[in-house]
This record gives structure tokens, sequence and C-alpha cells, in this order.
């Protein structure tokens, strides 16, 4: 069984400017990966990059052994990635239930969605999916009127029911308060396993509380990979940023 | 089925039968112009699918209905008993004539520069399809053009409204084949399978009445499926619809293609009906007031939209019998519009839906009692049809 | 050929004189004001009624008519387009309304033509405007004659453009309009009255509509409807040449002129000015962003 995720020398450059720098890793199947590193260090442009919104200058982007660098963005996510961003992104004008029918509805043409509702099993799944998220009180509400904490857990139900088999994360826990935190890691914990995982995230208590292995990105470059107390005691990580107390 | 479908439902028919009730109340003179605003109506419903549901404002809706309306108008003009006598034994319009070289032949294939495009035309079924196919074709193309490179907002109305202006002119120069700024006139009657439809005539308003009860329900039919709901959601959030594997410009571009087929359809009756296609049809403002009808009517509701155009029409129809008021009545407009973009985004629709939002909030009230009255977190959900 | 650039100039300065207006309140405040074109409309009958009722030259209506057209620029500004920011394609719509609700008051003289009041130099009619005596005829510049009237809409469209780039790049109201076109809520973040220089912004761009109007009256015949083609060329010139960047909009009209010019020389002016629509299509389906707009990761 080939990995989940794999990256291969992958390198971005907006001019002079080289964003992410050779950056190669892989992810197994079902692991949940963390990424770590300072403001800049290039993590969100590496996640615009597997997900096809930004090119890559060069490298390749693996998902289960099929090269999927530089795809369209819908292709890619056809191909099993899907991707929640670090602005909370759902339809604003569509209601909370909506929102989650249309990550339900299969398909990339529009031929295959001319048809009325959703069968049985997929409309019981987005029942499930508005439970799971805490949001079943409000699914008939826009999207809009939700809070922000609402709005991050509508954009994890959103990747919940697209049910692609790797999960970009972009600080899914941004903004939240501890509560809302504590959810979130919840919901997380729910896609583990049957999903693979690549989570950007800064708050540590949460890193402690899902990461397995944590890869650490700075400058572009990726300087240190390992279990959580190999990261926190490890010199270059301290280093990096900026020599203060470490990461805590 | 709750509340706000049932009402939808009862709208929709209870429109269809007045549709059908019209000419009990008039004669053939009311109903040529009836089928006319009728017309309007479809051009209204055409603009609020990609306006209300894609988030495309269509600035050049004229093209597809100018398209339609040239197309059909060809083949009738060959019908006309003036370009059957032209002293040739095949129809010649008349223009073409006064256009040609002294020395040219009588022969649609030569007489004029471009005249031999209008060979297939003669046959009348010919120009019905290229109604339709050729708006079709041009939406497709643009469409996929605009959003491939994923042009979206205003740059899509000003690319539409460049297009229009621009096939406008090209129409306008085209002289010997259009007959230019005149338009084509003088057309013979529609005949199927013999039967001559008289624009003044119970026939040809059924005609169109069919026409729009099918479109609207159609449309209808087709803002329920999936698809449509996808497209809204792509309207919110491209990106994230990308993301979630759609592929975003198919969809754009499916229903602006259906929005012009319908336009180029609404043209195609609008020639049966007015007798003429002229390049008026493709002038700025016209597809600007298309924009106005869909926005009084309510921009994301299709029969609200259609309702509208009707609506405006029957009005300025009635203002206009005096003859001081037709400049005052466009000063109305204008004003009306204002104020609807201001106080009323949402349109005579929006109206409409809040009103059965409040039914089906006081319905709810009464079924759980006063208790559950004071004590409703929910806040009103807008959402429209 | 020389000629030829010539009224590529000249046709290239009136574009200018048109988008210079739009290319400020669109960049700077997202407003599409359809309404533009009425503004020039309503500079040219300031022309012809300063003419008839005050017996003014030429020249002098230049000032009235901007500051009259800045007038109701604040008006409408005040009224509608303020409860409209950030809603851009709803200014359009809006803004299409005033424009018809314009047209319509200068063609029913304000409404008084229903009581039977007429006023000289209104109502539907056409009007039309002399230039005096300095402009007419030919001036000679480097061994060819140039007809004077084209010289001098250069010279004025010349002049506009320099007051308006001192204005944006010289002044600070200009650093507060241009901080709004970058960022409006940072603007107002850092303690610019936003609202006021909106409203300053929206009447500036009106008078120098109200400018064009004047220059215009003296080559075109003067009639209500005359905005409308107008304000759609001098829209595309903005979107061509990029939104918020006045070089851009300089650029284009020149470029967009010049092609007319050309392609007139070589058939005729319907399939001349068709030509610069397909160009602007073109344009915008290559690069959304215009020619010359801000670059941007």
């Amino acid at each position: 069984m080939s990995d989940a995720l794999t990256l291969d020398r992958l390198t971005v450059k907006f001019g002079a400017f080289v964003a992410v720098d050779d950056v190669t890793m892989s992810i197994a199947d079902g692991e949940l990966r963390v990424l770590l590193g300072a403001n800049g260090a290039g993590k969100t442009t590496l996640m615009d990059m597997i997900s096809g919104r930004v090119p890559c200058t060069q490298g390749h982007v693996r998902v289960f052994g099929r090269d999927i660098t530089n795809w369209q963005e819908h292709k890619i996510a056809a191909a099993g990635v899907g991707r929640k961003f670090q602005i909370p992104s759902v339809f604003r004008n569509l209601t909370v239930k909506q929102n989650i029918e249309v990550a339900r509805c299969h398909g990339q043409s529009v031929f295959k969605n001319l048809r009325f509702g959703m069968s049985p099993s997929d409309s019981d799944r987005v029942a499930e999916i508005v439970e799971l998220i805490g949001l079943a009180a409000v699914q008939s509400l826009v999207a809009a009127h939700l809070s922000h904490g609402q709005t991050q857990w509508l954009e994890l139900g959103i990747l919940v029911a697209q049910d692609p088999k790797v999960v970009l994360l972009d600080e899914p826990t941004a903004g939240m308060t501890h509560d809302e935190t504590y959810k979130t890691a919840e919901i997380i914990r729910r896609l583990r396993g049957n999903h693979t995982l690549l989570v950007i995230e800064h708050d540590m208590s949460f890193v402690r509380e899902i990461a397995e292995i944590i890869t650490v990105m700075h400058l572009g470059k990726v300087i240190a990979e390992g279990s959580v107390s190999d990261i926190e005691t490890n010199d270059e990580v301290r280093a990096a940023y900026l020599g203060s107390a470490g990461i805590s | 089925m709750d509340l706000k479908r049932k009402l939808q439902l009862a709208a929709y028919a209870l429109f269809i039968l007045s549709l059908f009730a019209v000419p009990l109340f008039t004669d053939d003179f009311g109903l040529n112009r009836a089928s006319k605003y009728l017309v309007y109506g479809m051009l209204g419903l055409s603009i609020a699918l990609t306006w209300g549901y894609a988030g495309v404002l269509n600035l050049g809706q004229g093209l597809f209905f100018g398209l339609g309306a040239y197309m059909m108008a060809m083949s009738l003009k060959l019908m006309s008993p003036t370009s059957l006598a032209q002293g040739s034994d095949k129809p010649i319009p008349d223009f073409m004539l006064w256009n040609a070289e002294p020395d040219a032949p009588i022969e649609l294939c030569c007489i004029t520069p471009g005249s031999y495009l209008w060979i297939p035309f003669q046959d009348q079924w010919f120009g019905v399809a290229m109604g339709i196919v050729v708006p079709v074709v041009v939406a497709g193309l643009l469409g996929a053009l605009v959003f491939k490179n994923r042009i979206s907002g205003v740059f899509v109305s000003i690319i539409t409204l460049a297009l229009v202006l621009l096939v406008r002119l090209i129409v306008i120069d085209a002289q010997p084949v259009t007959n230019g700024f005149n338009g084509l006139t003088d057309l013979g009657f529609f005949t199927v399978f013999g039967y001559e439809f008289d624009p003044y005539s119970r026939e040809m308003y059924y005609l169109v009445a069919v026409s729009l009860a099918f479109v609207l329900v159609a449309g209808r039919l087709l803002a329920d499926t999936r698809a449509s709901l996808i497209l809204q959601a792509i309207r919110d959030d491209q990106q994230r619809a990308r993301h979630l594997g759609f592929d975003v410009p198919l969809y754009q571009t499916f229903f602006f293609v259906v929005s012009a087929a319908i336009a180029g359809y609404a043209g195609m009756l609008f020639v049966l009906v007015s007798e003429f296609a002229s390049p008026t049809f493709m002038d700025l403002s016209f597809s600007v007031t298309m924009v106005v009808w869909a926005a009084v009517g309510g921009r994301s509701s299709l029969l609200g939209a259609c309702i509208g155009a009707i609506l405006i029409n029957v009005i300025e129809s009635q203002v206009s019998e005096t003859e001081a008021l037709v400049d005052a009545w466009k000063a109305i407009i204008g004003l009306i519009f204002v104020l609807v973009v201001l106080f009323l985004p949402r349109g005579l629709g929006g109206l409409a839906h809040d009103f059965v939002d409040w039914l089906a909030r006081r319905d709810r009230e009464k079924a759980h009692g006063l208790a559950a009255s004071s004590s409703s977190p929910e806040r009103e959900v807008k959402q429209d049809v | 050929m020389a000629e030829v650039l010539f009224i590529g100039l000249s046709l290239s300065s009136i574009l200018l004189l048109i988008a210079l207006g739009l290319a400020i309140t669109y960049g700077a405040m997202g407003v599409i004001n359809m309404a533009h074109g009425d503004m020039v409309m309503i500079g040219a009958y300031v022309t012809v009624m300063s003419k008839i009722w005050l017996d003014l030259s030429f020249f002098a209506a230049i000032p009235i008519a901007f500051f009259v057209t800045a007038l109701i620029g604040l008006v409408i500004e005040r009224l509608v387009v303020r409860r409209l920011y950030g809603r851009l394609l709803d200014t359009l719509l809006a803004t299409w309304g005033i424009s018809i609700l314009l047209q319509q008051s200068i063609r029913l003289e304000f409404g008084l033509s229903f009581f039977g009041i007429n006023i000289e130099g209104l109502g539907p009619g056409l009007q039309n405007v002399s230039v005096p005596s300095v402009l007419q005829g030919t001036v000679h510049v480097a061994g060819t004659d140039l007809n004077a009237y084209r010289v001098f809409i250069i010279a004025v469209t010349a002049v506009l453009t320099l007051v308006t780039w001192a204005i944006l790049y010289r002044t600070s109201f200009g650093v507060q309009v241009r901080a709004i076109i970058r960022n409006p809520q940072m603007a107002a973040a850092c303690g610019i009255d936003v609202k006021r220089v909106n409203a300053l912004t929206f009447a500036f761009g009106s008078g120098l509509a109200g400018v064009a109007g004047v220059m215009m009256s003296g080559f075109k015949t003067v009639f209500p409807d005359m905005g409308s083609t107008l304000v759609v060329d001098g829209f595309l010139v903005v979107v061509a040449g990029g939104v918020g960047s006045i070089y851009g909009t300089i650029l284009a009209s020149g470029l967009l002129g010049e092609i007319n010019a050309l392609v007139a020389l070589f058939s005729n002016d319907i399939i001349a000015r068709a030509v610069v629509f397909a160009v602007v299509i073109a344009v915008i389906v290559l690069k959304p962003k215009g020619l010359f707009s801000f670059k941007g990761r």
C-alpha cells in the first residue's frame, strides 16, 4: 500500500522569492499529520499547491500513488483531496443544511446533477453530519448568520460530507474560544481513521491533543519531523522560533 | 410538503391558469399586445435565471433575443409575398434588389455579397432550428471563454454588454444581408402543416402562452435540481465549490446557455407576433430594460421576474394611451428603478417571500401555542426561490 | 498618415475626457456611474443655455458646467450612491435609473412642458452650439494644417488630466483618495473621512464629465440621449485600462482612439467601433484586471 499523500521535492517561486523550497514528505494512509511553523513558513502555500490553487514550479504531488501535480482544483478534489480554508469559507446565502447537501452532491459535471433531491442514504448522512457538527438547531438558517465558530464547524461539516480520502485543514481552531476548540478537536477525532489528515495548527495544547507526527517548516523548508516530544526538544526548531522559550 | 412549497405551486398554477383566461377578456388586437408582454415575461425569466441563480448579470441578453429573432425573421421574410414577386421563381428579399449591383443575377446565391447565407432559410424549420442553435452556440462559446478564464461579476456584465453592441454594429453594417438599420419587415406567416399563424389571432396567443407556461415549468424544475443548488453555491463562493470537486465553468456555462436558449426562443416568438426584426433588439437600452423588469419583479425569482416584466409593460401600455404621458412614464420607470434598487433589492418576488415567511411563522406559532411564540431563537430565513 | 494619427489622438482625448471622471469614481469608490454620460449631456446643455440666457461665451461655459455637474453629482451621491457602497452591480442599476431621470427632465423641461411652459434650449429637440471664431478653421503645426477645435480639445484634455493627476498625487486630498482606492476600511481606520472624500470625489468626477460635455457640444449635436453611448465608451476604456489606474485609463484611451481612427481609414466608422468593442472584449478575457493594473499576488 502506497502512502496517502506524497510530496516530492515540491517548490514554488513567486518571482525571486521561494515560498516553498524543495519540500519532501509522505503521509501514511489514516495518519494525522500536523504542520507547524511560524507565519510565512510556507504552510498555507504548501496546501495551496496540494489542492491546486497555486501551481508549483517544481516537484510532484501524489495521492495514493497518483500524480495530481498542477491539476485543476476540481479534479484534485474529485481525486480525493478536501480542504478547509484558514478564513472559513462556506456558501453564505445557502442554509446550513443546503451547505452540507451541496457537499454531498457527487459528480463534477452539471449533467450528473440534473436531478431532484438526495437519495435516502445521502439525506440520512446529511442529517447525521448536521448533528455531528452540532448545528441541528440552526440547520435552516442561512450560513451568513452563523457565528465564527459555527462557520468553522460548518466548513468541517462540508468536508465530512464531501468525504475525501485526504483532508487538508488550515488552522481549524483559529479565532476559537477554549470550548469551541474542544468541540473542534472532537469533530477532527471523528474524521480520523477513515481519512488521512494534514493539519496546520498553532495552538500547542490542541496539537498535543491530536498530533501523532509533526512536521516543522521554516522559511519554506522542512526543518524537523517527529513526535510531539521530539519536536519540543529539537534545537533547530527552537532556533527557528527565535531562540525564545521554544513553542509553548 | 410545507406551506411555502404549497404557496409557490399555487402561485405558478394561478399564473398559468390566468394566462389561458386572457382570451376571454380581450379581442384579437388586445391578444396581440398581450402576446408581446408574455414574450417580455419570458425574457425577464431568462434574466433571473442567470442573475439570481448564477450571480451573472447579463447586460447583453438582447444579443440572444436578437439572434433568435433574426433567424426566424429570415425564414419568414422568404415566405413573404413580396419576396416571391421580385421577378425570380425563387423568393428573394426585396431589400437585396435595392442593395444589389445593377448586373447581379437575381438569385439568393449571389445577388449581394453574403446573400448565399439565406439559402437554407428557405426552409422555415431551418430558421426555427437556428433560432435556438445560434444563441446556444454563441452563449456556449462565450460562456466557455469567460467562465474558464474565471471572469466574474461586473466583468461578465461588461463583456456581454460590449458583445451585444458589437454584433449590433455588424448587423447594421451588413446592409446587403440584413437590411441594416431598417431590419427585416414585411414578413410572411409562420406556417405549420399548412396552417398559417395570424399574429392577430387566438391561435397565436395560445402558441405564446403555451410556450411561456412550458418555459416557466421547465425553469422551475431546473431551479429545483441539485445542479441549481450547486450553481447557487458557486455564486456564493466559487473557490469553495471548486475544492468540492465541481467543474465550476461547466455549471455556469450550462445555465448561461439555457438562459440564452430561452431568450432566443423569446426572440422567435416576438417576430411571429410583431412581424419584424430590427437591430434595436440589440440596443443597450433594451437589454438594460430587461434587467429592470427582472429587478422590479425579483432578481432571484423566476415567476417574479416574469410577472415584473408583464406588469411594467401592461402599465406602460395603459399610460402610453395618453400621448403626453409617454415621456413622463419613462421618467417614472427611472425613478421606480432607483427606488427598487435602494429599498426593495429583492423586488416584488422578495416581498412575496417575506409575506410567505410571515405566514409560515404565524402558522408555526399557532401550532406551537402561545408559549413557543416568544422563544423562537431562529432568525428569519431568507431563501429565494 | 500623420493626419490619421492626429484624428486618432483627438478621438483618444475625447475618450479620455469622458473616462477620466469614470476612472476616478469607479476606481476610487467602486461605483459604476451609468449617469456619467448624462453629466456630459448636462455639460453640453449648460453651454447651450449659458449662450441663450446669459449670452456667455463658450469658454465661460467651461467652469459653469464643471460646477453645475459637480453639484448634481454631489446630490446624486448623497441621495443614492451613498447607500450602495459595496454593491457594485446595484450602483450600475440605480445610476441607470438616474440616467433615465436626467434625460427625461431635460426632455420634459423639468416637467414644465406639461404646463405649456417651454424653456428655450431644453426639450426633446436638437441644439447646436457655435464654436468661437478663434477655434474655427485650422492651425499650422509642424508643417501640417490641423483642425483648430481638435487641437483645443487635445489641449483641454491634457490640462484636465494634469490637474487630476496633480490632485491625486500632489495633494493631501489625493493621498486620501488613493488610500481609499487601495483599502477603504483601512483608510477609514486611519481617520480618513471616507464619506466626505467619496462625496467630493464623486462630485469632481461628475464635474470632469461636465467639462467633457462643453467640449462635445462644440462638434456634436446636443440632445437629451447623447450621453448613453458616451458612458459605454468611457467604461470600456476604464475597464480595458485597468480599474483604479489613471495611467491605464490614459493609455487605453490612446490605444482605443488610435485603433478607431486607423480602422476607420480602411473601412468605415461602424466597423471601427465594432473593432474597438472586440479589442476591449479580448483585453478583458485575456487580462481581466486590465492592461495596466496594480500588481498583486
